[in-house]
């Protein structure tokens, strides 16, 4: 569905990807791992459009997505959770929702859209009128995701949702990622620091290391690898 | 031999800014007591103290109603302050971009409001209140197309997401195209309009509703009525912004796009596009009160000059960001600005104001109402 | 700095400007001899701003005031003392200093937005209060005997040569400063103040010194003017199209340039005069629409202004001829990573140079640094790791004196450093490189890395042999005549590492020196820092690269979500079940024990 081929990334002065591939079918559990520099978050930038490649393809159900603005590609089913949250400190929960049922798949489903997002993660109901930028960085995290459902997509893009969560609360949320693919069959592409997690539940992962890919394969094969333990340990 | 000289220096900006005195307001004569000559009867006695008394208590009446009349042409201009003031600080919020040219948009407003009136005759059909505040909305209507236009062939090129990235040395290319365009329109408007100061003729301009007497057959406050009309009007159309913004689906989008580009992005949110409507909505509001301040004070293509500080230090005062904030912020400037007449000649109630500027940028940059206060 | 070139340049300038004077002494319209004094003038007040602004990057909409000033400074005391304005314009100068300073010192809190209007504001209050004092029209006397000693000449041209004068001394000024170390920390100020900082360069005393030098030119010159014109009005000197006109004329010619100044004010101050002189009738006005159309145009077209533009295209044309060296070749002399590389090849003393103690610091809510102390020996590695959002950068930036603390000190030489600002600590020898690199593009490595060399060496001949010092040891010597536009990822920041040695300081914060790089460059760099290692430098270094760091690093500390996770070799920390859980995940665990 989601298919990456080739890429290469310049940001900041750096080259942050270099000949990247990845493929992500429909209904699957994709993980990207890789220490931190690795350009994961390049990639969903890339993919995005807030930032463009040098050179290689992205390709959306057959279509170039390079070829389509960047505001565009939310409302073709492609919903990015951002790294660090990024939700809109200003707008409460439910506005923050509301903005996220702003592509057009989104806005016909949204009642029942929040139903499920509210089900999942409860305390936003509780919330709702409460300005984004006063929750807790769990809270902000579960805001961001159902942010991203709420636009009805055919593929959630999660960028290290986890990182500056407590242990506790980072494993909740995997929980509930799970239980999203599970249930809902979203297609899912997961990009962790925390690698257990992410494998854990992947159908596939890739590691990367310093802009390439270095390691991909099932899950199974990926979550005794040694090398990938050596990836982030040097051991 | 002089005449290069002056032509040089003639085309350097006069800006004055005129004392706003209140209009009608009635300035009381301090009659002096006659010292009762003293009489043994307790009556005689008792008369003595009473016009002893009433002499000193007159001076303060006299005080008082200036400081309310003060007070209330602060209060009338102030709202129509703050109506510009919600203007800058809209695309000031959504965008960050200082606009230099908004006192220019002001201008124009004021000369959208000045033709329309004239051209569809409002004044037969609307009369005098209003005749100007059709014309005044309708000018704006023009003004938004015009900042359409203005933000799709200059600014886009050097704000949105197009420069998110290449962070090159600060904001300065804002500033400086937003320089450009005032210079442009400013002189523009010279050329365009002519020199001769202008005015939106209305026989509200120069009459007053009296509220009063309020002490026996003194102190009387007194409303000019095209002030007040004014302020009406500049309250409702920020009212309905303020209602715009926060509860509408487009006003929703415009915060997100203010508050996090990126993320707007990632939701779908055509941020160019938002930053197009803020810059376009933001011009019209100023026009409007533009259009407002046009039926009681003369102008010419230079006003906005004039303008310009209370615009800005207003949107300061208020706190950058806060839309709310702005209309408070250009109020109370309205307030200052009114309320200094009382103490201060007229020159220097101009300074007045620059120097709550400075002191609000200096001691408390984020204003009354503001986040993000250093933010670049 | 560059003695060559500085006599290429006042060559430049004597020429340009006796050619100028010869043809103006030809003209024999008043009106255009007016013209020809107008042009050096408006170019004086464009590099008065541009001293100021085009290279520290703070925009000043405001330098009306000082013009203004200098104005009334020699009109009054002309009008009051009959003082000639040969005297009156060298005190209207000292008045420029004095309202820099006074202008400069509360204003330079402020940043960005507020720093442009707070400045906007001067020249207009300054306005009012002139008209309030009764000054609205000043006529300078005319003086009918004697009149050359006070400045009045019936012949124009006269004024012209002054100009002539007064803008090769101003031309002169700005070049002795754009070679100095004044101008280079002004521009490492606008590239990246807080890196400037940190490489030492004391940000507020350049900022103050480069305002009142920009206030004595700009008022010299609008003393002159005061003179030219005969009458001063509030709003002829202190209006914003003064201060407007500086600054156009500036960036349409090029910012932070010496001729940049000259060259927009030579091409727009006679066309917007001609254009007023024919169209003013019909199209009163005309002169301020010129200048709008030109920062319009500029701004969109050529950013920098025309003489950069020039300069730039110039440059491609001539490195398409050359076939210059392309900038993405890896090189070929890559060092082979020595086998004696890493901390098993070194032997650590135990003296303690940096003590780390109790630091703590919030953000609003969140905790990001929590009670961390360790200490660092001298001549170690000490790597400070953990996950992203740990915490480290923020440790750095409270040991290099960004941030304060909310809680403990750091203890270095006997001294807590606590409090101070970060080019008082890089005097006392700890030396810092970023993460993100801005060089100045358009100049050569070794201009890079001498910025980092002023605070160690009051003369600039020294500190260029600083900065080659710098530049050998970490290997770039070879590349210290390229423009840093050119250089490879690695070779940015080995030119980073090289600034921060420039100082000669005791130990170096790195951050993420290894970040973005690929394993042959890692393995360059490495050697890089175990050379330093090796030569006692004691380092502290942020970085993810785990494998590099394994062999790199004598110590590592581990930090997660600001806490302190564990401490000691990198074997031991490696194997440590909390170290792996808080970068892994607690199920890694679980799989791994299968």
């Amino acid at each position: 569905m989601l298919s990456i081929e080739s890429l290469t990334v310049a940001y900041g002065g750096l080259t942050a990807l270099v000949d990247v591939s990845v493929d992500v079918g429909e209904g699957q559990f994709i993980a990207i791992v890789g220490p931190n520099g690795a350009g994961k978050t390049t990639l969903f930038k890339a993919i995005s459009g807030i930032v463009r490649p040098l050179s290689g393809s992205v390709t959306f159900d057959g279509k170039d997505l390079l070829a389509v603005p960047p505001a565009e590609r939310a409302h073709l089913g492609i919903a990015h959770v951002p790294e660090g949250r990024q939700v809109f400190k200003s707008l409460t929960v439910l506005e923050n929702l509301e903005m996220g049922a702003h592509a057009i798949r989104g806005r016909a489903e949204w009642k029942r859209n929040l139903a499920q997002i509210v089900e999942l993660f409860p305390v936003l109901a509780e919330r709702r009128d409460q300005l984004a930028g006063t929750l807790s960085g769990g809270e902000q995290q579960m805001l961001s995701i159902g942010r991203g459902l709420a636009s009805s997509p055919r593929v959630l893009m999660l960028d290290e949702p986890s990182m500056g969560l407590a242990p506790t609360i980072a494993d909740q949320i995997f929980e509930r990622i799970e239980k999203i693919h599970r249930e809902s069959k979203i297609t899912i592409l997961l990009v962790e620091q925390r690698v257990a997690e992410a494998l854990e539940s992947c159908d596939r992962g890739y590691v990367l290391e310093s802009g390439r890919v270095v390691l991909e394969g099932v899950h199974d094969t990926l979550i005794r690898d040694e090398r990938v333990k050596r990836a982030y340990l040097g051991m | 031999m002089r005449k290069g000289a002056q032509r040089v220096s003639g085309v350097l900006a006069r800006g004055h800014l005129e004392a706003h005195h209140g209009a009608g307001g009635r300035r009381g004569e301090h009659v002096a007591s006659t010292a009762a000559v003293a009489t043994p009867s307790a009556l005689g006695c008792a008369r003595a103290c009473l016009a002893a008394l009433w002499g000193r208590v007159m001076p303060p009446l006299v005080v008082l109603e200036n400081v309310l009349q003060a007070l209330t042409a602060g209060l009338l201009m102030g709202s129509i302050y703050g109506l510009m003031c919600v203007g800058l600080g809209l695309i000031y919020g959504v965008m960050r971009v200082i606009n230099f040219a908004q006192g220019d948009f002001l201008m124009l407003g004021m000369y959208a409001t000045l033709y329309v009136f004239g051209w569809l005759e409002l004044s037969q059909f609307l009369g005098p209140y209003l005749g100007p505040v059709v014309a005044a909305l309708l000018g704006a209507v023009v003004l938004y197309g015009f900042g359409v236009v203005l933000h799709r062939t200059l600014l886009a090129r050097v704000t949105g997401m197009r420069v998110v990235g290449t962070e090159s040395e600060g904001h300065y290319p804002q500033l400086m195209l937003t320089l450009g365009m005032s210079l442009i329109i400013a002189n523009g408007g010279l050329i365009a309009f002519g020199s001769m100061p202008q005015n939106i003729r209305t026989p509200l301009s120069a009459s007053a509703w009296e509220i009063g007497p309020l002490i026996g057959h003194d102190l009387s406050v007194f409303l000019n009525k095209a002030r007040s009309v004014g302020c009406i009007v500049s309250v409702l159309v920020a009212l309905g912004l303020h209602l715009f913004i926060s509860r509408s689906r487009l006003g929703k989008t415009l915060r997100a796009a203010a508050d996090n580009p990126e993320a707007a992005t990632y939701m779908g949110i055509n941020v160019d596009t938002a930053y197009r409507v803020a810059f376009a909505l933001g011009s019209a509001l100023t026009a409007i009160a533009g259009g407002l301040v046009a039926t009681y004070y003369p102008f010419q293509p230079y006003v906005g000059l004039e303008f310009v500080i209370i615009m800005y230090a207003g949107v300061v005062l208020g706190g950058f960001g806060s839309i709310v904030g702005a209309f408070w912020g250009g109020l109370t400037i309205g307030l200052v600005q009114q309320l200094s007449t009382l103490v201060l000649p007229v020159q220097l109630q101009n300074a007045a104001i620059f120097v709550v500027f400075l002191g609000i940028v200096l001691v408390r940059p984020e204003g009354l109402f503001g986040r993000n206060a250093e933010r670049i | 700095m560059m003695p060559r070139t500085i006599g290429r340049d006042v060559g430049l300038i004597s020429i340009v400007a006796s050619v100028y004077l010869a043809a103006s002494m030809l003209i024999d319209n008043q009106y255009y001899q007016l013209m020809l004094t107008l042009v050096p003038i408006w170019a004086i007040l464009g590099i008065a701003w541009n001293v100021f602004s085009g290279y520290s990057g703070m925009v000043s909409f405001g330098h009306a005031s000082f013009f203004g000033l200098g104005a009334y400074t020699v009109t009054l005391l002309f009008v009051k003392v009959d003082l000639s304005p040969w005297f009156g314009i060298p005190i209207g100068m000292v008045v420029g200093v004095i309202a820099g300073a006074l202008i400069g010192w509360p204003t330079f809190r402020l940043r960005g937005h507020y720093f442009a209007l707070a400045m906007l504001a001067y020249p207009l209050a300054l306005l009012y209060i002139f008209e309030w004092l009764g000054y609205q029209e000043v006529s300078l006397p005319m003086k009918r005997e004697a009149p050359a000693a006070f400045l009045q000449f019936k012949d124009y041209r006269w004024y012209v040569g002054i100009a002539v004068v007064m803008l090769v001394a101003a031309m002169a000024s700005a070049l002795k400063i754009e070679r100095s170390r004044f101008g280079l920390s002004l521009l490492a100020i606008k590239q990246n103040e807080p890196a400037a900082e940190a490489a030492g360069i004391n940000t507020r005393a350049w900022k103050m010194r480069a305002i009142m030098v920009s206030g004595a030119i700009a008022a010299g010159v609008g003393g002159f003017y005061a003179v030219v014109l005969l009458v001063v009005t509030p709003p002829s000197v202190f209006g914003m199209l003064t201060s407007a006109q500086a600054l156009i004329v500036t960036l349409f010619g090029g910012v932070a340039t010496v001729w940049g100044p000259v060259v927009g004010a030579a091409i727009l101050i006679p066309l917007s005069e001609v254009l007023n002189a024919e169209l003013g009738d019909k199209l009163p006005g005309i002169q301020g629409v010129v200048f709008g159309v030109a920062i319009v145009l500029v701004i969109l077209l050529a950013p920098e202004g025309i003489v950069p533009h020039l300069r730039e295209a110039l440059r491609r044309r001539r490195g398409a001829h050359a076939g210059s060296a392309p900038a993405t070749v890896v090189s070929a002399a890559v060092p082979q990573p020595p086998i004696s590389t890493g901390h098993a090849h070194r032997t650590v003393s135990k003296e303690v140079v940096l003590t780390v103690e109790r630091i703590s610091r919030a953000f609003g809510g969140l905790q990001a640094v929590e009670d961390v102390s360790f200490d660092v020996h001298k001549g170690e590695v000490l790597g400070i790791i953990g996950p992203n959002g740990a915490g480290k950068t923020t440790l750095f930036n409270v040991l290099n004196g960004f941030i304060p603390p909310h809680a403990g000190r750091v203890a270095w030489a006997n001294e807590n450093l606590v409090g101070l600002r970060p080019n008082a600590i890089c005097r006392r020898g700890i030396g810092r490189t970023f993460q993100v690199v801005r060089p100045f593009v358009r100049m050569t490595v070794l201009h890079n890395v001498v910025v980092g060399a002023f605070v160690a060496a009051p003369d600039d001949a020294k500190a260029i042999a600083l900065a080659r010092e710098a530049l050998a040891r970490v290997g770039m010597a070879d590349r210290a005549t390229v423009l840093a536009g050119r250089l490879t990822n690695v070779e940015l920041r080995l030119m980073e590492l090289g600034r921060a040695l420039a100082s000669r300081p005791q130990l170096l914060l790195l951050d993420e020196p290894l970040a973005g790089l690929g394993s042959q460059e890692v393995e360059r760099m490495l050697a890089v820092l175990d050379a330093l290692a090796k030569s006692g430098m004691t380092i502290v270094i942020i970085e993810h690269t785990m494998q590099a760091m394994v062999r790199l690093a004598d110590r590592f500390v581990v930090l997660d979500h600001g806490r302190m996770l564990a401490q000691g070799k990198p074997e031991a920390v490696t194997k440590d079940p909390s170290v792996i859980e808080a970068y892994l995940g607690k199920r890694w665990m679980k799989h791994a024990q299968h």
